[in-house]
């Protein structure tokens, strides 16, 4: 290897979050202006299971909307999971739309290795 | 073979490392994802970063010698 770069993810892109719902067997998410407890949030909501309110991602800025009561109103390791999901997704897309292939398995610690091959690339 | 590994974890951090590149080449080769998935923050550069490409190498080991033509 040459560098090691750690990134921390910003969900910005539709597509990608239409995927990690996909994935994750959650509703499509849906566009619009959400209710959160007493405020509310504009954007791309996720229904993630037993959240009493939704996870609303201003994509423009990569902000997630959301409130969750210090995990009264929805267990916060549902949300990690969708982060997981988007990131693994986004990733993927980028990489085949650049042209690379792409494999995707599981690592015992619960994380998911992806690896690009870049041969024959620039 | 050149290869970029990802590794997202549970908490949906990414953590990208390049492998079979010499040279700074890694970085671009891997802009494009890290610029996909968020900010980033860190970088560690291994000691294959700092090694001159192949090509380069081969170039230098000719040097000193003029094309007639």
């Amino acid at each position: 290897m040459s560098h090691i770069v750690t990134i921390q993810t910003e969900v910005r892109c539709r597509e990608s979050v239409t995927a990690a719902c996909r994935r994750l067997q959650l509703p499509p998410p849906t566009e619009g202006t959400h209710r959160l407890f007493t405020n509310q949030a504009t954007g791309l909501a996720v229904a993630l299971p037993a959240w009493r309110y939704p996870v609303v991602c201003e994509l423009p800025t990569g902000t997630l909307r959301y409130d969750h009561y210090g995990g009264h109103w929805g267990d916060p390791r549902q949300l990690d999971r969708f982060l997981q999901g988007y990131a693994v997704e986004r990733a993927t897309l980028v990489a085949r739309r650049s042209g690379h292939a792409v494999h995707e398995e599981p690592i015992a610690d619960g994380s998911i290795r992806l690896v690009v091959q870049m041969e024959g690339a620039a | 073979m050149k290869t970029i590994e990802i590794i997202v974890s549970p908490t949906g951090e990414a953590r990208i490392e390049t492998r079979g590149y010499a040279g700074a080449a890694c970085q671009e080769a891997s802009r494009l994802l890290e610029a996909a998935l968020g900010v980033r923050q860190s970088e560690q550069l291994t000691p294959a970063f700092f090694q001159q490409p192949l090509t380069v190498q081969n170039r230098l080991s000719a040097g000193g010698h003029t094309n007639p033509s």
